[in-house]
């Protein structure tokens, strides 16, 4: 079996792609994809965490089936708004959104 | 009673099913739906005032993810009080928006998420819960859908609330890793007997969490979505965001912080004290300068946050710090209400939030100037109205918990603060204006005067409050010992 370290690094390589992608992005699209990378290393640590632990736990599992639920529900909501946006603006560049200014 | 699930499924059983009385009822539907939406509010407050006062509480029939104790009860009574008064107001505010009836049970389902966060002990419920309160709020941000700023505030909102709910599981996840579980007693206890190498992966885990929750509880550095989100979205739904769904995080964090914080408490409470200082000072300065009166008072929301985390900072040491952030979340929500609805009406009948269009607004609008200048002077801690004494025990506590130069920072923000709440109610009452005067509607102004007799009530009778916060910090921290 492949020591837990390894899947340590999977998750955290893929939270620092979900940062990268936050900062370094402008496409509304993109940065959904960003969040939902996060949730997944969030769902992978949990998933290696509940397999490793000295006794077999459940919650591991439980924790990422609700997450998935909800990164789906999250998108789902997140793309209704970015939609609405894109026919508003013609554009999802989240730099080009900045009427409300101080 | 158990009266977190009684009050959960009161609020479920009406936000489900209430998108569909169209279909049954037709035209009418949108009254039943509004009486519906207050009644069940109207019960479930019952229920809670009940709970709180009662101080032993029955056990709840989960009691491993959601515990029936009075901090919980007074928490959700807060955000049910406000989500009540959100959605009385909006009968008026919303009228004409085609897609009234959900709105109702966005409201709800905003409520019911709150009421689970003020209850839940086990990670995985507060997460679920997070996101119950997190996602309403995004479509009530952008609720107007052919307004370009409410659809940029919601676009705003939900990228960084989506980062947020993502940070907090990433963090909740090496919490399990380390200890194994998702509960916050068996967290608690396998922290205390931790090996002393894990101690980077707390640290870290604590750090994701605290941001998490942070963009929620509008800390510095997280604070940048605030402005922009109060002002585009429709101010009813900002005054649900800045007094109700922070209250909940800030019951969450109270959780969550009470557990963690005996690991390594020192630096935490140090890092958390200078978070604190930067929060109120930001939040305080950068009001001075706003030109719109929603955005003035979301900077002030985050100088209060600021106040409210001292609460959180002096936790280890005193009693009081608990007390003390009780009784400012209760006042402050009030205040918070009350003033982002005052500004709701006058940006309904006006159109308009900018500060110009406060001049002279007592002539027009009297009863509202009336209340916001009092829920205005209450938020910047005028005796002998609620905000002070609330203020009072926090700075108190701060000095007892040894960081008395957090005390006197928050002393010379309030002052500073004072400056442009004043200047608001300068503009209302000594100003000219050439507009006639405006109808104001009755519900509307029935939930002003309500909140504003609160905020007197509480303000002259200040013990009535406080005595229960304390009962609450009591029996909550003999179960919990920091």
């Amino acid at each position: 079996m492949e020591p837990l370290i390894n899947y340590f690094i999977v998750s955290a390589a893929l939270l620092c792609v979900g940062i990268y992608g936050l900062i370094a992005k402008r496409n509304a699209i993109r940065l959904l994809f960003a969040v939902e990378i996060i949730i997944n290393a969030a769902i992978i640590n949990f998933v290696a965490f509940a397999r490793y632990h000295d006794t077999p736990l459940i919650t591991g599992q439980t924790f990422s089936l609700f997450a998935i639920a909800l990164a789906a529900t999250e998108a789902a909501v997140g793309l209704a708004i970015i939609v609405q946006a894109f026919r508003l603006n013609n554009d999802i560049d989240v730099l080009e959104l900045k009427k409300l200014r101080g | 009673m158990d009266t977190p699930l009684v009050v959960l499924i009161v609020l479920t059983s009406v936000a489900v099913t209430s998108p569909l009385y169209e279909m049954v009822f037709g035209k009418k539907s949108l009254k039943y739906v509004q009486y519906l939406t207050t009644l069940s509010l109207l019960v479930s407050l019952i229920l809670l005032i009940s709970s709180t006062l009662s101080l032993t509480p029955q056990e709840s029939t989960v009691p491993h993810l959601l515990r029936n104790d009075t901090l919980g009860s007074f928490f959700s009574l807060m955000v049910i009080l406000v989500t009540l008064f959100v959605s009385i107001t909006s009968f008026d505010y919303m009228k004409g928006n085609s897609n009234e009836r959900i709105y109702y049970s966005l409201l709800l389902f905003t409520a019911i998420g709150m009421t689970m966060l003020s209850f839940a002990v086990d990670l995985l419920v507060m997460f679920v819960a997070w996101e119950l309160m997190s996602l309403p709020t995004f479509i009530l941000a952008g609720y107007n859908k052919q307004d370009k700023l409410s659809n940029e505030a919601a676009v705003k909102f939900f990228i960084l609330g989506a980062l947020s709910s993502g940070i907090l599981l990433y963090g909740i996840s090496i919490m399990f890793g380390i200890t194994g579980s998702t509960n916050l007693d068996v967290i608690s206890q396998s922290l205390t007997s931790l090996s002393p190498d894990m101690l980077p992966f707390v640290i870290f885990s604590t750090i994701s969490i605290l941001a998490g929750l942070g963009l929620k509880l509008s800390i510095v550095p997280f604070h940048m979505w605030i402005p922009d989100t109060y002002e585009g979205s429709p101010t009813t739904v900002s005054a649900l965001l800045s007094a109700a769904t922070k209250k909940a995080g800030f019951a969450a964090a109270i959780r969550i912080f009470v557990v963690i914080f005996p690991l390594f408490y020192f630096d935490l409470s140090l890092a958390l004290s200078i978070v604190a200082l930067v929060t109120m000072t930001l939040g305080n300065l950068a009001a001075l300068t706003q030109k719109s009166i929603t955005r003035m008072l979301a900077y002030s929301s985050i100088a209060q946050a600021g106040y409210l985390l001292i609460g959180i900072v002096v936790l280890p040491y005193t009693d009081l710090g608990l007390t003390g952030l009780l009784y400012h979340s209760f006042n402050h929500a009030i205040l918070q209400a009350s003033a982002f609805l005052a500004v709701a009406l006058v940006r309904l009948k006006t159109s308009s939030s900018s500060l110009d269009s406060y001049n002279g607004l007592s002539k027009i609008m009297p009863i509202t100037s009336f209340c916001l200048a009092l829920s205005l002077l209450g938020l910047a801690g005028i005796p002998p109205l609620n905000g002070f004494w609330s203020k009072l025990i926090l700075f108190a506590a701060a000095v007892d918990g040894g960081y008395t130069w957090l005390a006197l920072a928050g002393l010379v923000n309030s002052a500073i603060s004072v400056a442009y709440y004043l200047l608001v109610i300068k503009r209302m009452y000594m100003d000219e204006t050439s507009i006639k005067a405006i109808k104001e509607p009755f519900m509307f102004i029935s939930i002003l005067v309500f909140a504003s007799a609160i905020i007197i009530v509480t303000g002259l009778l200040p013990n009535v409050i406080y005595d229960i916060a304390e009962d609450i910090t009591i029996s909550f921290l003999a179960n919990n010992p920091v």
